[in-house]
């Protein structure tokens, strides 16, 4: 496979996952856009290990290496230091673990199961505070990692520019 | 690390291109090698050198 063909079929998979990505949020089924991520990458790897025409050698690998090893330094520190922070928020609010010696009072009552009888019908069912649709919720958790992973690609691209530029990669020819 | 590979491929009549496309790397490796930006391998010097035909330290002095 010619190295243009291969960015063609990695385009036409990207296209496919934003399709399936607009389609698992209808679906409201986030399995579907995680097993085809997963498809999706697995089959851009296996082309790209079918491409005859791609020029790398010991240089560009160590270029590569030495940026994502660069990322993956300042990444970790940024991750660790933004899940922290959530863990915090998720901490500071009243986790509602019953004390031992309190599981025999509480009774069936305590969970309302049923909505009042003149609850208008397109009232949201889930009527907890902590979990409203508005509130913090695994979606947002999700958004927040895209977001850091997004900076992350930035962050890689500056460091592949930086080793790229100091193993002379732009550098002019002299002949 | 400093290198001859340019003086051995004027004697040898070579492009940057050309004796990339022998030892199998991009010219920009060449370039960089030449110009003392990146070191190469053991495994890459040793086939420059047994390339034009000399030793490993013919081609490569050590600072």
């Amino acid at each position: 496979m010619k190295q243009n063909t291969f960015l063609i079929l990695t385009g036409i998979v990207g296209l496919i996952e934003v399709g399936i990505f607009w389609l698992s949020v209808e679906l409201a089924m986030p399995f579907l856009i995680t097993g085809a991520f997963i498809a999706g990458i697995v089959l851009i790897y296996m082309a790209r290990r079918s491409v005859t025409d791609r020029k790398e050698d010991e240089r560009s690998v160590l270029i590569n290496q030495k940026a994502g090893f660069r990322t993956l330094e300042v990444f970790w520190v940024i991750f660790f230091a933004v899940s922290l922070g959530g863990v915090v928020l998720g901490f500071s609010i009243p986790l509602h673990i019953p004390r031992w010696g309190e599981f025999g009072n509480i009774t069936p009552s305590d969970f309302p199961r049923e909505l009042p009888r003149n609850m208008p019908p397109d009232m949201p069912r889930n009527i907890s505070p902590d979990l409203s649709p508005d509130g913090p919720h695994l979606g947002y958790f999700g958004l927040l990692q895209m977001i850091l992973l997004c900076c992350m690609m930035f962050l890689y691209i500056g460091f592949r520019i930086y080793y790229a530029r100091k193993y002379g990669d732009w550098d002019s020819d002299e002949e | 690390m400093k290198n001859k590979i340019k003086v051995f491929r004027a004697m040898h009549d070579l492009t940057q291109e050309a004796l990339a496309n022998e030892l199998g790397v991009t010219r920009q490796t060449i370039l960089a090698i030449e110009k003392g930006k990146y070191d190469p391998s053991l495994d890459l010097a040793f086939r420059i050198a047994r390339y034009f035909g000399v030793t490993l330290e013919d081609v490569f002095i050590h600072e």
